[in-house]
């Protein structure tokens, strides 16, 4: 049963395909059980854009999302087709932070396999999933799982994303329903 | 196990400082931030961060200088180095200073992750190093008696030596300088270990009731004695009975002790028929027993009886070098008691407890680490929160000349300013170089 007590929008930030955004919104919907929105499109802020690095700020993007209004939406992912980086790393697939309104998914890096060549599209839509799906745990206060296969291990690079399984582990998953009790 | 850390990140820039910050968050971790190497200490003196990531190039005090700073007050806190690509040297130095390890900015999320799961690895080692450490010193025969100076080296080296033999012991010492401790160690070390330890008070109480506590009683002896009751001589039955305070027995109570330990038999008050026990008698006192032997105030008899070996511990004030060894053991015990972490002594603090002559001994110096535990407010003791250790005044000789008055006013006023010239002078209402020529006359230094 769809919980009715938090919804979640998706944002495309720039242009990003239809189906991805479905596909992100329709896992957020079947394990998170969730009612999940697609939203209008924003343009990807140019402000974010650090010209030293050739990479966007997440966490300037974030704190633009977090100034802007999604209707009734209790948390938003924004998804982008940029290079993400927080001022530490060389790059994130994603960004939230805990209990935070807004994340984001991104799914430059997700098109690529480790060793360079290119995944087929629904491998790419599975990794951008379960991106979504991890920065939408610590926007519900989920923290990073010690369980290798659980969807709120962190992970690192794309090998171990898709080592990544899209449910939570047992722990993780009574966490989750106490959040959103 | 919980794998949660305390972390400080140190960075003068706010952006790395935000973006560990969320980091360290995603996985439940205490974190808190300082901008510079000073308000790092500042917050280290007041909670007992496990980890530190600190920056190397920062205004002020540089991370190197933090980290040897943290190295010799924290030796235990974990240093992680972040530092740009062109400062490798200084990361370099830094390991060899001590620390844990180093990340170049930027880093790849894996590498981080990779550095915590190492820490986490060898923060598990240490607590069960730990955990097996604390576990092997409860079953080691000299559990909380501790010292290192060599008059108490002496008493360790004697108690395995007379443990083995059934020889009385009687322990001599002042008060609280832990005479049931050793008694404790001797009976744990000896053939009766696995039997019972008993111990009691002679002079706690009355000479009826130590009477009926020793001897036993039948039923109907004396008002209350409702039914008949074993005395701790019988029930100790082939373990160490331990008396304390052996000097205020009476008379009449040394001769029936006596013959209990020629005889071997002990009959309980109001019977007649004498029950056969085994046991080794530890004896103690605070009193000169030669002397009251001398004097005629203790019997001969029993003297020698109950002093086939004497062990004398010494009083705390004779082996000052232990107590930072016993206040590191105290600190240890009542934070674990109390849950507040207090691991540091002020250099002036800990001369101020070595400076006090503890007349309560060991037990005296316990209560006043307790009391600062309880009552301190960061994790460091300082003089202030010791302030309620008062080193009595020497009273005044009748026979004290006029010179010697004045050293020992002068002495007097120095030690309650701490050794500080300028403030003594003031009270004194004399110049700093006179009194300077005053401490040189009367060879007064700051110990």
């Amino acid at each position: 049963m769809i919980s009715k007590k938090k919804s979640i929008g998706v944002v495309p930030l720039g242009n990003i395909p239809e189906i991805d955004l479905q596909v992100i919104a329709d896992h957020i919907t079947v394990c998170f059980k969730l009612a999940t929105q697609i939203l209008p499109p924003f343009e990807t802020p140019g402000h974010a854009f650090d010209e030293k690095r050739l990479q966007y700020n997440a966490a300037i993007i974030i704190e633009t999302m977090e100034s802007m209004q999604f209707g009734n939406h209790d948390k938003v992912i924004g998804v982008l087709n940029k290079d993400l980086f927080i001022p530490i790393f060389t790059h994130v697939f994603g960004e939230a932070r805990q209990g935070g309104a807004c994340g984001l998914v991104s799914l430059f890096r997700l098109t690529k396999n480790p060793d360079g060549s290119i995944p087929n599209r629904s491998v790419i839509q599975e990794r951008a999933a379960k991106v979504a799906l991890h920065e939408l745990g610590h926007l519900l206060d989920l923290l990073h799982c010690e369980h290798k296969h659980c969807l709120m291990h962190f992970s690192g690079g794309i090998d171990e994303v898709d080592d990544m399984s899209l449910e939570l582990c047992e722990y993780c998953s009574i966490y989750l329903q106490d959040k959103l009790r | 196990m919980d794998r949660k850390m305390s972390v400080m990140i140190v960075d003068d820039e706010a952006i790395v400082r935000e973006s560990l910050f969320h980091w360290f968050k995603k996985y439940g971790h205490i974190v808190e931030t300082a901008t510079s190497g000073f308000e790092a200490l500042e917050k280290l003196e007041t909670y007992p961060f496990q980890l530190l990531f600190v920056d190397i190039k920062m205004p002020g005090m540089d991370g190197i200088e933090l980290l040897e700073k943290v190295k010799t007050d924290y030796p235990d806190t974990l240093v992680i180095i972040i530092t740009a690509y062109g400062s490798i040297e200084s990361a370099v130095k830094a390991m060899r200073i001590g620390a844990t390890d180093y990340l170049l900015k930027p880093f790849k999320p894996d590498q981080l992750s990779l550095v915590m799961e190492r820490i986490s690895f060898q923060k598990r080692l240490v607590s069960q190093y730990h955990y097996l450490k604390g576990h092997l010193e409860k079953i080691t025969r000299f559990d909380n008696i501790i010292g290192q100076s060599p008059e108490m080296e002496k008493v360790f080296s004697l108690i395995p030596e007379v443990a083995q033999s059934d020889a009385s012991i009687l322990l001599s010492g002042e008060t609280g300088t832990g005479k049931e401790l050793v008694a404790k160690a001797i009976h744990a070390e000896s053939l009766r270990s696995h039997l019972p330890f008993i111990a009691i008070n002679c002079g706690a109480m009355p000479e009826s009731l130590l009477e009926s506590e020793l001897f036993g009683h039948q039923k109907g002896v004396f008002t209350g004695a409702t039914r008949a009751r074993k005395g701790f001589l019988e029930v100790v039955s082939g373990g160490t009975l331990f008396l304390d305070e052996i000097g205020e027995i009476s008379p009449k109570m040394q001769i029936n002790l006596l013959r209990v330990l020629e005889e071997k038999k002990v009959t309980s008050i109001g019977s007649r028929e004498p029950v056969e026990v085994d046991f080794r008698l530890i004896s103690a006192t605070r009193r000169n027993l030669n002397k009251e032997v001398a004097e005629g105030t203790f019997r001969e008899d029993f003297f020698y009886r109950i002093n086939v070996i004497m062990i004398e511990i010494p009083p705390l004030r004779k082996r000052k070098e232990d107590i930072p060894l016993l206040v590191e053991h105290f600190l240890k015990k009542y934070c674990q008691e109390t849950t507040k972490y207090v691991d540091h002594v002020t250099r002036d603090a800990m001369e101020l407890l070595k400076r006090y002559d503890w007349p309560g001994n060991v037990r005296e110096l316990e209560n006043a680490i307790e009391r600062a535990v309880v009552l301190s407010k960061s994790r460091t003791l300082n003089v202030e929160d010791l302030s309620f250790i008062r080193p009595p005044d020497k009273p005044f000789s009748k026979t004290l000349s006029l010179r010697e008055m004045e050293k020992s006013y002068i002495q007097k006023v120095l030690e309650e300013n701490n050794w500080n010239v300028t403030q003594s002078a003031k009270i004194l209402e004399i110049n700093r170089v006179t009194l300077h020529k005053m401490m040189k006359r009367y060879r007064l230094e700051r110990p």
